[in-house]
């Protein structure tokens, strides 16, 4: 159904996702989300590390980055309304 | 057209005086060097036990194989998407940012060391 005409990523490509990923999950001031965040694109890239088939490459790629621009999104939002009390696992011991 | 020469004479007047006095003030600031921070900068074996220390903590890193000259994949045993994370950990704990193409080339303990010690901004 989906044109043919996508190229599957270049191993370059796929490993800059991931580091935008791991980068932009660095971004949010909540322990939470950012330790998700971390966990999961860890997960996600290591399930689909033995892909092969270009149809699912590409799919899985455009679908990481997509993901990217809601994390993108989701760490501005999450700084504006940031909590004032740090979460106790952000507080190294003294 | 005269007027604004005669304004810029009175204007660029000032420049001209300090001149001398510019030439002084070099020698006095130079032994105060602010900003400057040759002095607080790591030493090499900082640097190599906290790089050791950061990869020694991955998870899946063996401690007791790690030296100062181990390669991530080759001896570690780790694939390319576990060295973009020891990329970034490194960069964690040296508060660093790596741009893409150097952290591409980061690939054995020998290489990060190297990178981090001549980094000026590695803290």
């Amino acid at each position: 159904m989906a044109a043919s005409g996508v190229a599957a990523p270049t191993r370059t490509e796929v490993l800059q996702l991931y580091r935008s990923l791991l980068r932009v999950a660095r971004q949010f001031c909540d322990y939470n989300i950012r330790e998700y965040s971390k966990r999961r694109t860890i997960a996600a890239f290591r399930d689909n590390k033995n892909l092969t088939d270009p149809s699912q490459l590409s799919a899985a790629f455009s679908d990481g980055n997509a993901q990217l621009e809601v994390a993108k999104r989701q760490a501005l939002v999450y700084s504006l309304y940031a909590p004032k009390v740090k979460s106790i696992m952000d507080i190294k011991p003294s | 057209m005269a007027f604004r020469a005669a304004v810029l004479r009175h204007i660029r007047l000032p420049v001209q005086t300090l001149k001398p006095t510019a030439s002084r003030a070099p020698s006095q600031w130079s032994l105060l060097r602010l900003f400057s921070s040759h002095d607080d900068h790591l030493t090499k074996e900082e640097v190599i036990d906290r790089v050791l220390d950061v990869v020694k903590s991955f998870p899946k890193v063996d401690p007791s194989k790690v030296t100062p000259d181990v390669h991530f994949q080759k001896d570690l045993g780790l694939d390319s998407l576990d060295n973009v994370e020891i990329v970034m950990a490194l960069e964690e704990e040296f508060k660093l940012e790596i741009p893409d193409k150097e952290a591409d080339k980061i690939d054995s303990c020998n290489l990060a060391i190297e990178y981090i010690y001549n980094h000026p901004m590695a803290g």
